[in-house]
């Protein structure tokens, strides 16, 4: 049962048009939808106030055009694919570097006080450095190409799953690793078995936090260190002067981030987690029936 | 036949902060058993019992003297069931018992086949352990120790944490299991009639870690709570704690 609608349906007025129309707003999907209406309210009323802000009408029209090909007027063409492909390949390689080396990282501090020691304060440097400096650091390194891009997303995004991957790890009760010690489970099962599947939940926070810091990496290095890129592009639109270009590459990352979320994210998760569906779903009559068997 | 010896058994616990004494869990235990036995320690909380249980099983180790297992010169496999089921939460419930074989899969999953119809779970394999009860979970926790075909099962007080009619219907069936199976049982229980139902020898145990008595019990099997024979011979034990009580002080707050 859905908290907001029931609330919801005690608050409509009723059956008629308003109070249906009430029911789908406070509806878990029609609060969603609400808060993107709302956004899109305010933005344009900002736009209509600043002078310089693009409302939500140019934004869209200029996405549709970079991502379908067509002229931004000129000798301007879209140019969406070639971009975002490149992008994405930087992106998922210093991503997935970020996820296996930070869960690596996170198990050894986690569960061997020596790591801990030498590792803990280290990492909260590490945390503290904003991905900007990671950007001009690996862009004075590297020069401008792809290594940049793809070790900036790296350095910012692994801190962050090892931080969260350690705490699950010190989360596991003792008692889980004196039943596997007194049945002589080897290290290697145990690790597979018991460690992995129990911080799966904070492997799966540190990676959300991962993307998004990842996500920012990637594209400010590509804005100082890179030749091609959404990061390059945005900032094409950028020097270009051309705003609605500019916020129109803001908000294809957003919708991208959000889609990753929705698409990729969180059905993993629901299958990783598919054993607390099924504990949530047997409900007490299943118990008491074959508790009396 | 399998024979598993403690020679002066010692465990002391190192003091904590500056003004603590270091506390002797253990103090020279000996004792001996071999073969199809089932041996129950038995003792007011803080005497040692888990203690001595976990050294058996390795998760421990002595301060001095040893624990020894011969059978046939191999490394002894041991099972162990706990107060709680200590299962993992998102392993089916076969999983759960494959987790903890060194078999390969199909012989481990005959066997555990075998343990679950045995304690009555055989349909429920398939199964979470957070969609069973307590009790089907404790059930799972047995089936799980018997499953690894162990040359010694450890048992910590398995039973302690349900309810008297569970409990009581467990107890039952493991004496089934034992004497189908012919495994050397090691049990710690502070319940006198548990330990009088199910054992065929009852050491008691005295705070500050020493043997107080070691009572042979040849009642025949199956046994039931509600036998005369183990309501008599729980009296008599528990009148030997109240000696115990008086000769040892201390014995008194534990």
């Amino acid at each position: 049962m859905n908290k907001s609608s029931a609330l919801g349906r005690n608050l409509a007025l009723p059956p008629n048009g308003v109070g249906r129309l009430q029911k789908l707003f406070s509806s878990n999907w029609g609060a969603r939808l609400s808060a993107y209406i709302a956004f899109l309210i305010i933005w344009q009323l900002v736009a209509l106030i600043v002078p310089r802000a693009p409302g939500p009408v140019p934004v869209f029209t200029f996405i549709w055009i970079e991502i379908s090909g067509g002229s931004h007027g000129g000798v301007l063409r879209g140019q969406f694919l070639q971009h975002f492909i490149v992008t994405l390949q930087r992106f998922s390689l210093g991503l997935v570097m970020a996820v296996v080396s930070g869960a690596l990282l996170g198990i050894l501090i986690g569960s061997l006080p020596f790591f801990r020691a030498l590792l803990n304060d280290t990492l909260l440097v590490f945390l503290a450095l904003p991905a900007i400096i990671w950007a001009f650091l690996t862009t004075m390194w590297f020069g401008i190409g792809p290594r940049a891009p793809i070790v900036t997303t790296l350095l910012t995004a692994a801190p962050f799953v090892a931080v969260n991957v350690a705490q699950g790890v010190r989360a596991i009760t003792p008692d889980l690793h004196r039943m596997s010690a007194a049945f002589g489970v080897p290290l290697s099962k145990r690790l597979r078995h018991l460690i992995l599947p129990a911080v799966t939940g904070y492997l799966f926070a540190g990676i959300r936090f991962a993307i998004i810091i990842g996500w920012n990496g990637v594209l400010l290095s590509e804005w100082f260190g890179a030749a091609e890129g959404v990061g390059w592009r945005t900032r094409f639109w950028y020097d270009a002067n051309r705003y609605r270009g500019f916020v129109g590459w803001v908000v294809i990352f957003i919708i991208f981030i959000v889609l990753l979320d929705r698409l990729a994210l969180t059905p993993i998760q629901q299958y990783a987690f598919r054993w607390r569906d099924a504990q949530a779903q047997s409900s007490e009559t299943t118990k008491s029936s074959m508790a009396s068997s | 036949m399998a024979l598993l010896r403690f020679e002066n058994v010692t465990k002391v616990f190192p003091a904590l902060t500056k003004n603590d004494k270091p506390i002797r869990a253990i103090d020279a235990v000996s004792f001996e058993m071999e073969g199809h036995v089932f041996v129950t320690l038995v003792g007011p909380s803080g005497c040692g019992k888990s203690t001595l249980l976990n050294i058996t099983s390795g998760v421990d180790s002595p301060t001095s003297g040893q624990v020894s297992f011969a059978q046939n010169g191999a490394a002894p496999r041991i099972g162990y069931v706990f107060q709680d089921p200590r299962l993992l939460p998102w392993r089916s419930v076969l999983d759960n018992l494959l987790y903890v074989s060194d078999e390969d899969k199909a012989t481990a999953s005959q066997k555990a086949q075998t343990y679950l119809d045995m304690v009555g779970l055989g349909s429920f394999a398939n199964l979470y352990p957070g969609q069973l009860s307590g009790g089907m979970q404790q059930r799972v926790g047995i089936a799980r120790a018997f499953s690894v075909d162990p040359d010694l099962l450890l048992m910590d007080e398995p039973f302690s944490h349900l309810d008297a009619i569970t409990a009581e219907g467990l107890r039952e069936q493991l004496q089934d299991i034992w004497n189908e199976t012919r495994k050397m049982v090691l049990f710690v229980t502070h319940d006198v009639r548990e330990a009088v139902e199910l054992s065929n020898r009852v050491i008691m145990m005295a705070p500050g870690g020493r043997i107080f008595a070691d009572i042979e019990i040849d009642l025949p099997y199956p046994r039931r709570a509600s036998d005369r024979a183990v309501a008599v011979l729980q009296a008599e034990i528990l009148g030997r704690f109240d000696e115990m009580r008086a000769e040892i002080p201390s014995a008194k707050t534990g």
